[in-house]
């Protein structure tokens, strides 16, 4: 039976656990060095769990845009000790793929100990799609943000609601970003602010859309047989529960096939955590465009279908809330670095988990999503919990 | 005056060509072997419904245009070269064959969604090629 549709597969060797977590800001794209963020996201992650690089067997580096052979040039410079590299490229998932390689490889025994990061800095946006020798009528055929803003559209005239339905979720993902050191926004922004920003296509305005940006993301895993042998401490180790991926299928009805892909995931890898939607006290999902939070909402079952924009205005998608949803800034407020942006997703809920979240803390939070889609398209689902629920 | 475009060359020879009227549009599919269903572009290596391989497959010419099923304007370049704004449309060019133009109005309130538009032949700045933008088939009947 594949890894996808075996839920106890991520059981094995004593269960898969988040050790260690580090972050390089995401920040709007610089000379620096890539080595340099992805060296300071590693090195956090090692001292967050009290490993060294030593005992690392094996790590996936997740990155769109720096070329061939990413972690080898940066590795070298903690120590060349001889571990296994693997660079993963899924588009904005890489980072996301990259975990769940790594998940793999922790589940299956073939390491104890085994790094998952993401890294990029802001690239050229080659894309596969444009290779493909065929031609199209359009020039922004693959350009995310027209797709998006076709998506926004028919979710206004559909619902009826005004743009400050979307809105709003800049407005909730800006402020989270704001009290989140390694995002890139750090600025609260009000709804009139978000409304009267420059439009960029449709009715998205630019601050309802995530900014082109370079950070990294690094996480640690560990088994449950190693989390003892080298006592750790299980209170900060945060348990993966669930892992699923899967592709766009032929959408039957116009405009449905990325929410049917969120849906077919995300309800995937709750059957497999063996917890309902409800029960999600964190979820990090892709709000690239504000309108994906709404319709993502929907899709992943933590509100009825129809309520996304009604269980944002309640207050249900805040810190303190039902379920914080993007409580680390999401791709709108912490930024959207492509190679990092999963893996700060798995970051964040563990921080959240952990109650280490200072100043954005959600309370009582022991159950999280991590949910991302990326170009093609794919799709990607994490369930995390604390290592005891 | 009409400007002949029958001199000019398709800058997209694979997707269209002048159609018999000299303004419009025709575009170019391919018929499945195995499904009979159409595929877009015509020289898309596997049938986009079945997967059935299309090397040997007919090329098949239709009247370029379609349903509109939503549309925005896009206010900043999202490509270079590309106007602002401009606006840009999915449509529905065969049955489950959805794709992305640009249709040619000066603004939203000349669409709705549902209604028929109509490929037509824009002449490009190089003067030798033309290319295809989408307008609402009343006008291009005018």
């Amino acid at each position: 039976m594949s890894s996808n549709t075996n839920s106890n597969w991520l059981d094995g060797n004593d269960g898969v656990y988040v050790a260690g977590i580090g972050l390089h800001p995401y920040q709007f794209p610089s000379d620096t060095p890539y080595t340099h963020l992805g060296l300071a996201a590693v090195r956090g992650a090692l001292a967050d769990a009290g490993l060294d690089w030593k005992q690392v067997q094996s790590a996936y580096v997740g990155t769109t845009s720096i070329g061939m052979a990413a972690g080898r040039v940066m590795f070298r410079h903690l120590g060349s000790t001889g571990l296994s590299v693997t660079q993963v490229e899924n588009a904005s998932a890489s980072g996301s793929f990259a975990f769940r390689q790594a998940c793999m490889e922790v589940a299956h025994g073939i390491s104890d100990v085994v790094l998952a990061m993401g890294v990029d800095k802001h690239g050229d946006g080659r894309r596969a799609a444009n290779k493909d020798g065929l031609e199209r009528l359009s020039d922004t055929a693959t350009i995310p943000a027209v797709k998006f803003a076709l998506m926004a559209r028919s979710y206004l005239r559909e619902r009826g609601a005004g743009m400050e339905s979307m809105a709003k979720v800049a407005v909730k993902n800006h402020a989270n970003a704001s009290r989140n050191p390694y995002a890139q926004f750090r600025k609260p922004r009000t709804l009139e602010q978000v409304l009267a920003s420059p439009k960029v296509a449709g009715d998205l305005t630019v601050q309802q859309c995530c900014p082109r940006g370079e950070g990294a993301a690094a996480t640690l895993l560990v088994s449950g047989r190693a989390l003892k042998r080298l006592g750790l401490d299980p209170k900060r180790c945060v348990r993966v529960r669930a892992s699923f991926a899967n592709s766009e299928r032929d959408e039957t009805t116009y405009g449905q096939g990325p929410i049917d892909l969120v849906r077919s995931s995300a309800q995937a890898a709750l059957e497999a955590a063996g917890i309902g939607a409800t029960q999600l006290d964190l979820l990090e999902l892709h709000d690239a465009f504000s309108v994906e939070e709404l319709l993502y909402s929907e899709a992943v079952g933590v509100c009825a279908p129809g309520e996304g924009a009604a269980y944002l205005e309640r207050g249900d998608s805040q810190i303190g809330g039902r379920c914080a949803i993007n409580a680390s800034g999401g791709l709108i407020g912490m930024g959207h670095p492509l190679g990092p942006t999963g893996i700060g997703q798995i970051a964040e809920i563990t921080r959240q988990i952990r109650g280490e979240a200072e100043g954005r803390q959600h309370p009582n939070a022991r159950w999280g999503m991590a949910h991302m889609i990326g170009l093609g398209s794919v799709a990607i689902a994490h369930v995390l919990s604390a290592a005891q629920a | 005056m009409t400007q002949d475009l029958t001199s000019m060359k398709p800058q997209r020879p694979s997707l269209y060509r002048l159609a018999a009227d000299g303004r419009s549009l025709d575009f170019l599919f391919t018929q499945c072997p195995a499904c009979h269903a159409l595929s877009f572009p015509a020289n898309a290596p596997g049938c986009m419904h079945c997967g059935h391989p299309t090397a040997d497959a007919e090329q098949v010419a239709r009247p370029g245009g379609g349903t509109l099923l939503e549309y925005v304007t896009l206010h900043v370049p999202l490509v270079p070269g590309m106007p602002a704004p401009s606006i840009a449309g999915d449509i529905r060019i065969a049955e489950q064959v959805v794709e992305e133009g640009v249709i040619a109005v000066d603004d939203e309130s000349a669409l709705q969604p549902g209604m028929t538009l109509r490929a037509v032949a824009v002449p490009l700045a190089s003067g030798d090629s033309y290319g295809c933008a989408f307008v609402p088939a009343q006008e291009a009947a005018r």
